[in-house]
């Protein structure tokens, strides 16, 4: 309901004194002159007022404003409509849209530059090249020390699980050989690419590694170039174990090669590998796996125990060339070294689960110790 | 004077969802098989939940998301939006901005960095940048001169 305005209210819709005031007709009240001089409060307001106040329009007010109109931000009589300043707080609406298109921009602009930086190196892979000495020398010359004081110690973010502990099944013979380790696995995988760290490392302590090269995992695919050694050509010498790696595909794209997820193939696996891989890579063995297709990496250690998928994310390896990898693994206390050294004293201790615990100075160290204890194999 | 209508009860609408989603992104930095999501070369929850940027300073970002909606819920709650003490319109702004600025941080990390995007991570973002536009355009609104003590004159 429209009232009059208090007496003593302050704002724009009381009269100033003095100034450009109209006068008033002869003979109306003060209350009445004071209703004439007022601007009404709304429309409504305007609508009810007595007849009588019409006659009490001063001069310069428009004439032909509809009774009905409103009038809150009409000039008063006297003033310039060009004095008349903007609403209050349309400045202020208009900085803080103006702080959002900003977050916008900024949004879009990291968007952009992302996707444009993608979309020039999609069709990139790494290549496959020899591994320089002193890379090989430092992941296979990892102190004694580092591997127990690491244990199976992985970083908790990262850590993916613990390979599958097999019982009662025989030795694994491939080509006469026992015990043996098969590797299944393909260079554009990132998970293959975090296990052949701690393969490395691990074997290293049981025998001696050449033809290691380096490359990298699919750049378009997860976990995205991950740094890595490639198997291809590696050949491990033991006295102790013999190791049969397959590299099934390389990180080069080729859409048309649908048996390889999209890449090239490289190798295959002989009949016997093939028939450890259909008889192991399974639900069976496997919780979760799906009967007819592979894993990668899939690794069988003397029958003994089984690794399908990485150990650690291979998101930790992130952003690292192998040099660097390779030369922080003398430091426990890096979340690589015991990412990469806790997977190599699981390898170690399955290893050692199928040569009698031999060489000794290896299968009963502490490190390899704890992860025999983990995988249930002491 | 210009009164708020929608804002209260759509800021508040949006602290719950993301104290929902920074919830299920807190339990799954700690149980990584509870984690459901998208997985291929643009997409993966598990690469950005498990990276090194996944914490700051020790302290999971996921739980970081929850330290910052939670007290959103109460700054947002329509008591809240109709006080008339700056301080609360302030801190809100001030929480807002801490907010977006720590999406771009993030965004920036998952684009840059762990080159993975985390599509529940998104979500949180999503939430967070919308939570940033009410309150900033509201901003004029609530800090004017005057505001909330028109219901009480």
């Amino acid at each position: 309901m429209a009232q009059d305005p208090p007496k003593n209210s302050g704002g724009g819709n009381t009269p100033k004194p003095g100034g450009n005031q109209p006068k008033s007709p002869a003979g109306q009240s003060a209350k009445e002159r004071s209703r004439a001089q007022s601007r009404p409060v709304s429309g409504k307001a305007a609508t009810k007022a007595p007849p009588a106040r019409s006659t009490a329009k001063p001069k310069g007010a428009s004439a032909s404003r509809p009774a009905g109109s409103k009038g809150g931000n009409t000039p008063r009589p006297g003033r310039s409509a060009s004095s008349a300043k903007p609403p209050r707080g349309l400045s202020g609406a208009l900085i803080a849209w103006g702080v959002v298109g900003l977050v916008v921009v900024v949004v879009a602009v990291l968007v952009i530059v992302n996707v444009t930086s993608s979309s020039t190196k999609a069709a990139n892979y790494t290549p496959v090249t020899p591994a320089p000495a002193s890379v090989v020398k430092d992941v296979t010359t990892v102190p004694a020390s580092v591997y127990n004081t690491v244990g199976i110690t992985m970083p908790a973010a990262a850590h993916a699980g613990l390979p599958i502990t097999l019982s009662k099944q025989p030795a694994l013979t491939l080509s006469g050989k026992t015990p043996a380790l098969f590797y299944f696995g393909a260079e554009y995988c990132p998970y293959c690419a975090a296990e052949r760290w701690g393969i490395v490392t691990g074997l290293a302590r049981f025998g001696t590694w050449s033809g290691l090269e380096l490359t990298a995992s699919s750049s378009t695919d997860v976990y995205p170039s991950t740094p890595t050694f490639s198997f291809r050509n590696a050949t491990f010498t033991s006295p102790y174990v013999s190791f049969f790696p397959v590299e099934n595909c390389t990180n080069i794209p080729d859409a048309s090669n649908a048996s390889c997820s999209g890449y090239t193939t490289l190798q295959t696996p002989t009949s016997q590998e093939q028939s450890v891989i259909n008889k192991y890579s399974s639900p069976t063995y496997i919780p979760g796996a799906t009967a007819g297709s592979v894993s990668f990496p899939f690794v069988d250690v003397d029958n003994k125990v089984l690794f399908s998928g990485a150990t650690y994310s291979p998101q930790l390896l992130a952003g690292l060339t192998q040099a660097e990898i390779a030369s922080h693994l003398t430091d426990p206390t890096n979340s690589v070294t015991q990412a990469v050294i806790g997977t190599a004293n699981i390898v170690s201790a399955s290893v050692c689960a199928g040569t009698k615990q031999q060489p000794a100075a290896v299968c009963t160290s502490k490190g390899v110790q704890a992860a025999a204890k983990a995988l249930k194999l002491s | 004077m210009t009164s708020l209508r929608w804002q209260p009860v759509t800021t508040l609408v949006l602290s719950i969802l993301g104290v929902g989603v920074a919830t299920y992104l807190t339990v799954t930095h700690f149980d990584k098989q509870a984690l459901a999501c998208v997985s291929n070369s643009t997409f993966n929850c598990e690469a950005v939940t498990t990276s090194p940027q996944s914490e700051i300073l020790g302290i999971p970002v996921a739980m970081l998301g929850l330290a910052f909606f939670v007290p959103m819920i109460v700054l947002c709650l329509p008591v809240a939006w109709r006080t008339a003490n700056r301080w609360v319109h302030l801190v809100r702004l001030a929480f807002s901005v801490v907010g977006v600025g720590m999406i771009v941080y993030l965004i920036s990390a998952e684009l840059f960095t762990i080159k993975a995007v985390c599509l529940w991570c998104s979500g949180v973002h999503l939430l967070t940048f919308l939570l940033f536009v009410v309150i900033v355009t509201s901003a004029p609104i609530v800090l004017a001169p005057g505001y909330g003590t028109e219901s009480r004159a």
